[in-house]
């Protein structure tokens, strides 16, 4: 982990890596490095790309997308390190400006993900091939899953009018 | 020839699931598919951060309706890494033990699908019998049949009760002896054999592209298993071997989770052999209501039944956590390889095809 960590510090500047335990490693880095960062990453062997997500920090305006990475076994039958390591590769955009780029030229089980999260979020994937809604049946005034929707006043005006049923 | 639109689920019979694939179909032939999730969305992910630690455990079992122990134990994963909380020795086998069971039950409802599906109706009932063997042990074990909420951050909930191993070993020699006829009727029949060979097929590139997990990916030759790459609970304690296949088709899955059960069935055998017969099955946690976990973020991940389970938890220090994100094994196997793999099948192997990849509804939906 740690000769991956110097690999990665010499092929990029400014970039923030940590261990924080055996087997993860998190780099955070800024929106503009994380194309390149990931298909250095494929390139080195880790070409499984486990998991998008997308983090509401509404105290300091910013949305925190998380791409977690790991490795396939290089051979059928021998375990080795590489496949224990997880790589969290953590950047942020401001919530006024939610654009981004997609990852889908080096992942390709990135599509379904960043419609996800364009449809939770509202983050716009520049060049995604189909941004349509995923799982909504109806549309939200905000994305739903953001921190200010307010789920209960949601309800309320969703469900708080229905008639009740009668003799109840 | 004309092409058409066909709608395949989620009222189409060959679903089984609430779920639904458009079909773009010339004749028999598909040419495109695109796969209609989000019958069963139910918001989870955004539920759970209204709720404390501990109250998001009837929430978390229900992303996966066939099997929810190893979402239960995936979440406690969560908590206890972002805690710190050490799990004892008993209670890391009986962890095992019981997931292991749960995986049983998991592929003989799988096998109960698949079965039905190409018209093995006895089979299907034989399956389904012995998944109710197995859910009456899990009654017994925690008082509910399908969703136990058992695993709890810290351990189990409550220790076996007397006699309770036995049991166990008893129901699975039932199981395990009814592997013969499994064979002789459905695994080595040769309508099985016909409708499987060769449809659905996945190289190992693809795969990989894809990014398949679980038998998936084991059918194609890799012995790619989170229990044996990053082992939680106890499976690095006993011996076992991951099974694989070569082809990558339907076939090849197929038997790769038949051997899988029985791999599970010996697996159990093994850890009942070497529990510790004493000690405490959980650490204590404190008060449910006032618990804060502190600021951080961390990643676990298990094999479920289906393949890589992972979680991504944020926590910001409070009482509720600020951001849970499932990484399902359903999600890539149902929505990229699926509709990949459905271009150039005929109508009639649909529904055949997603059951081998044994993709699930609620787990894509959450």
């Amino acid at each position: 982990m740690n000769d991956l960590k110097q690999k990665i510090e010499m092929a990029f500047d400014s970039i923030d890596i940590n261990i924080p335990e055996d087997n993860r490693m998190i780099i955070n880095i800024s929106k503009d490095g994380v194309i390149s960062i990931l298909s250095y990453l494929k390139n080195a062997g880790y070409e499984h790309l486990a998991l998008i997500s997308c983090v509401d920090l509404i105290n300091e305006n910013e949305f925190e997308l998380v791409y977690i990475v790991s490795a396939y076994m290089k051979r059928d039958d021998e375990f080795h390190d590489r496949e224990k390591q997880n790589i969290i590769i953590k950047t942020r955009i401001s919530r006024k400006k939610t654009r981004f780029m997609t990852v889908i030229n080096i992942f390709e089980n990135a599509e379904p993900y960043e419609r996800e999260i364009y449809e939770l979020f509202g983050i716009n994937f520049q060049g995604h091939p189909r941004l349509k809604p995923l799982f909504l049946e109806i549309e939200y005034e905000m994305p739903p899953f953001r921190k200010n929707f307010d789920t209960r006043k949601f309800v309320d005006d969703m469900f708080g009018n229905i008639p009740e049923i009668e003799g109840h | 020839m004309r092409e058409l639109e066909l709608y395949y689920g989620p009222q189409h019979l060959g679903m089984v699931g609430n779920f639904s694939i458009t079909l773009n179909v010339e004749g028999d032939r598909i040419k495109k598919a695109t796969a209609n999730p989000g019958y069963l969305h139910r918001g989870f992910e955004k539920l759970m951060e209204c709720r404390t630690w501990m109250q998001n455990f009837p929430l978390v079992c229900r992303i996966n309706v066939v099997e929810p122990d190893h979402i239960e134990l995936i979440y406690s994963m969560g908590v206890e890494k972002l805690a710190g909380i050490e799990v004892p020795e008993k209670g890391k086998y009986i962890r095992s033990i019981y997931l292991e069971l749960a995986r049983v039950a998991s592929h003989l409802f799988g096998l109960w699908a698949y079965s039905n599906m190409l018209g093995f109706d006895t089979v299907a009932n034989w399956a389904m019998y012995h998944r109710d063997l197995i859910l009456d042990l899990f009654e017994e074990l925690t008082g509910a049949r399908v969703y136990h909420i058992y695993i709890r951050p810290g351990g189990v909930r409550r220790d076996f009760p007397d006699g309770f191993e036995d049991k166990i070993i008893e129901t699975l020699h039932t199981i395990g002896g009814k592997i013969p006829d499994y064979n002789s009727t459905f695994f080595d029949n040769r309508l099985f054999k016909k409708r499987t060979k060769g449809i659905g097929k996945l190289d190992r590139e693809n795969a990989k592209k894809m990014g398949a997990v679980g038998h998936a990916i084991r059918a194609t030759g890799m012995k790619y298993d989170i229990r044996k790459i990053e082992p939680y609970a106890a499976y690095d304690q006993v011996e076992w071997d991951v099974p694989t296949r070569k082809g990558g088709d339907a076939y090849s899955r197929l038997l790769t989770i038949r051997d899988e059960m029985i791999e599970s069935v010996h697996m159990i055998f093994k850890l009942i052999n070497k529990m510790p017969k004493k000690g405490t099955v959980y650490t204590k946690t404190p008060n449910p209501f006032k618990w804060k976990i502190p600021e951080g973020d961390a990643y676990v991940r298990c094999e479920s039944s289906r393949g890589e389970l992972g979680l991504y938890i944020v926590s910001d220090g409070g009482k509720k956590p600020y951001r849970a994100h499932f990484r399902t094994p359903s999600y890539s196997h149902g929505l990229t390889i699926l509709e990949n793999i459905l271009a150039g099948e005929d109508i009639a192997d649909v529904g055949n095809i997603m059951m081998s990849l044994y993709v699930v509804a609620p787990e894509i939906d959450r």
